[in-house]
């Protein structure tokens, strides 16, 4: 049994052009202790798919089917007071921007405390205690005095330690990090990884991190799931995805990015734009932006299945299996032409 | 390929002043923006300028564009001193002097038709008839990969590569020598990200562009740029051509940097172990004293480095950093980092 396993997951919005169909079938599966991270451009639906987890949709104008199951209980349908006690207990999340999701009126400590007391009881001062701690845990200097201080008086980087300290005060068993370190430097961005990296081995939580930077999904991740317009792509173990990929997206994202370790003298672009959710592309979403686009792949969805010497990697591309590994094995070569 | 010296900045300096008092303000203090920096840009050639958020990067870029006043020092475009030009003489010289910004969908006037941003420069300037006009800014479109027929739409039809597009329009229209890009990527997905590094290549072998490039992604910086400038706290902390920097760094704080930076490669990441600076970019209204990297750097020599403000020794080809304690080779570890070697010498 795993801790996290979400079937099939739905989520339309109902807008006045129509119904835009964020997530469309999405699977997968955390383990106790694991990394798993979700990659994909703005727009392909990993925030949502998030967002959906925790129950955090507005109810109108929101489809939502499928399971998201947590300890073999179905978030979807258990209701929103029991949910309520598993948010920022169970599961807690890390947002995006540290910069908005503090409340600019409260002082750091009411926050941390109210985050405590919702869910456990102890006293106030108790509750001071633990959050205390856990600033210092995160590398808060002086976190007994900076406590008391409101979130304007922190930078981007301790803003965003804050809130990785807000969500770890109840000990959660699944981290959902959004972008965690998307609007922060490089240095910065060291130190929250190596945070995460340093508080799951501390309390064995299972971490799912959305982000665009591959680097930050090599570095992180376990599994790694690709997500394109609403669908998974690709899905593998980390050295599937960055040694085998099979998926003409996943080229494309590996392509596109310059590296410190190799020399490209042009990068590969993934041409056009994403498609909109509205009415998505038929056949493969991904067919008109796809370089080996073939006339089955306008018609036909192609399905997510297995390649066939590693059962855990699952792709959804009409390309043979020769050509794939032919051209994923030129691309890391840093030789494929440029693609469309 | 580079060629003549087209910018020449000196000792440029940007302090803003802290003020206090109702009717009679008194400057109380200063934030030192930019306190110092130095560098030359030839022509046809790109300076890629990192650091983290707050080092200055982006008020040097508007110093250099004079749309802020530099407290002291000299930019110097073209043989020309325009450090203290009036806005009459400016006006020909912001012919060739253009700017791209960070943030695509705030940089765009929203109640403008793209027709109209990018043939404003243009107009300004009086580069043709209207017919000219509306001609030109067509094949700009073109140039930058839009449909010219997107002539008549507004800014927000448009997606944020398509926007920064848009952007880069913009600054080409007059025909500029040099382009000031500020974090033009940064805002952008990696695929999109891709496409306008491409497309910013491929205008500077089309056009002969000269480039200063910011962004604080290292990666980036090394995929655009033959030289690179690292900026902290509002100071030169290295400068080198890219190779030079990114295969042997003097400076602590350019390794530092260079380690924090993920690899998208699991086998490779997994044995990396960076060096990973502790606290935040200090306050520039207080720097520190001596070297301002001292409080955050791994090779602090106390009595040294808390006291003496590095030069920038030379390390040959033009490769200067402002280090006391320059790195002796790389890549190093944590451990290796803090046994600092030799001091460098000035010549």
């Amino acid at each position: 049994m795993s801790l996290l396993e979400v079937n099939d997951l739905k989520t339309y919005f109902r807008t006045d052009d129509g119904i835009v169909k964020a997530v469309d079938g999405v699977n997968f599966s955390v383990e106790k202790g694991q990394t798993l991270a979700i990659v994909g451009e703005s727009g392909c639906g990993k925030s949502v798919t998030c967002l959906t987890m925790m129950g955090l949709n507005a109810k109108r104008n929101t489809i939502t089917t499928g399971e998201v199951l947590f300890r073999d209980e179905n978030l979807l349908t258990i209701g929103q007071s029991k949910l309520r006690g598993i948010r920022g207990n169970d599961i807690a999340m890390i947002f995006q921007d540290p910069m908005t999701s503090l409340n600019p009126v409260y002082k750091i400590g009411v926050q941390l405390v109210e985050a405590v007391r919702l869910h456990q009881d102890v006293t106030k001062s108790q509750a001071r205690k633990r959050s205390v701690d856990l600033l210092k845990a995160v590398g808060i200097p002086r976190a007994e005095r900076r406590i008391d201080d409101y979130p304007h008086q922190f930078s981007g980087g301790m803003r965003q330690r804050v809130m990785i300290a807000m969500a770890l005060v109840n000990d959660p068993d699944l981290l959902i990090a959004d972008e965690p370190t998307t609007a922060l430097d490089v240095t910065t961005q060291a130190q929250i990884l190596n945070l995460m990296n340093k508080l799951q081995e501390d309390f064995g939580s299972a971490i799912v991190i959305i982000t665009h930077d591959l680097g930050v999904v090599a570095e992180t991740a376990d599994e790694v799931v690709v997500m394109y317009a609403g669908r998974v792509a690709e899905k593998g173990t980390v050295d599937a995805i960055f040694t085998r990929p099979h998926h003409p997206y996943t080229w494309g994202l590996l392509g596109s990015l310059p590296r410190l370790d190799a020399d490209i003298e042009r990068l590969v672009q993934i041409t056009g734009q994403p498609p909109s959710l509205l009415n998505p592309p038929k056949g493969c979403r991904f067919h008109p932006r796809c370089p080996y686009v073939m006339d089955v792949c306008k018609t036909t969805e192609p399905p997510l299945r297995p390649v066939s010497d590693d059962s855990d990697h699952l792709q959804a591309c009409h390309l043979d299996e020769e050509t794939k590994d032919r051209e994923a094995q030129k691309l890391l070569a840093g030789t494929l032409a440029e693609a469309g | 390929m580079p060629g003549q010296e087209l910018l020449v900045v000196e000792d440029l300096k940007k302090h803003f002043p802290i003020t206090q008092g109702i009717i009679f303000q008194k400057q109380i203090a200063s934030v030192k923006a930019v306190d110092g920096v130095s560098f030359t840009v030839r022509e046809g050639e790109t300076l890629g300028v990192v650091g983290e958020s707050g080092c200055g990067k982006s008020t040097m870029a508007r110093c250099i564009m004079r749309l802020l006043e530099p407290t002291a020092g000299q930019i110097t475009f073209e043989g020309r001193d325009i450090t203290t030009l009036s806005r009459a003489d400016m006006r020909p010289i912001r012919r060739e002097l253009m700017m791209i910004f960070q943030d695509p969908y705030a940089s765009l006037n929203a109640r403008k038709r793209v027709g109209f941003i990018i043939a404003e420069a243009l107009e300004v300037h009086k580069l043709g008839t209207a017919a000219e006009i509306k001609r030109r800014v067509q094949e700009l479109l073109e140039v930058v990969g839009l449909n010219p027929e997107h002539y008549n739409r507004f800014p927000f039809e448009f997606s944020g590569g398509q926007r920064q597009r848009i952007g880069v329009a913009r600054a080409l229209a007059v025909n500029p020598k040099l382009i000031v890009c500020d974090e033009p990527v940064s805002a952008l997905d990696v695929s999109v990200q891709a496409q306008i590094l491409n497309l910013l290549k491929d205008l500077q072998r089309d056009f002969g562009l000269t480039y200063v490039f910011i962004a604080h992604d290292l990666n980036v910086v090394r995929h655009i740029s033959d030289r690179v400038m690292v900026m902290y706290l509002g100071k030169v902390a290295e400068l080198a051509s890219r190779t030079e920097l990114y295969a042997g760094p003097k400076h602590p704080y350019t390794g530092a940097l260079l380690s924090a930076v993920p690899i998208p490669d699991p086998e490779l990441g997994r044995q990396r172990k960076p060096v990973v600076l502790e606290g935040d970019v200090p306050n520039p209204i207080n720097p520190p004293a001596g070297c301002n990297f001292h409080p955050r750097c791994p090779r602090f020599r106390e009595g040294h480095c808390d006291v003496e403000d590095p030069p920038l020794y030379p390390f040959g080809d033009g490769h200067v950093a402002a280090c006391h304690y320059p790195l002796e080779r790389w890549p190093m570890s944590a451990e290796e980092m803090q046994r600092a070697g030799e001091p460098a010498v000035a010549n």
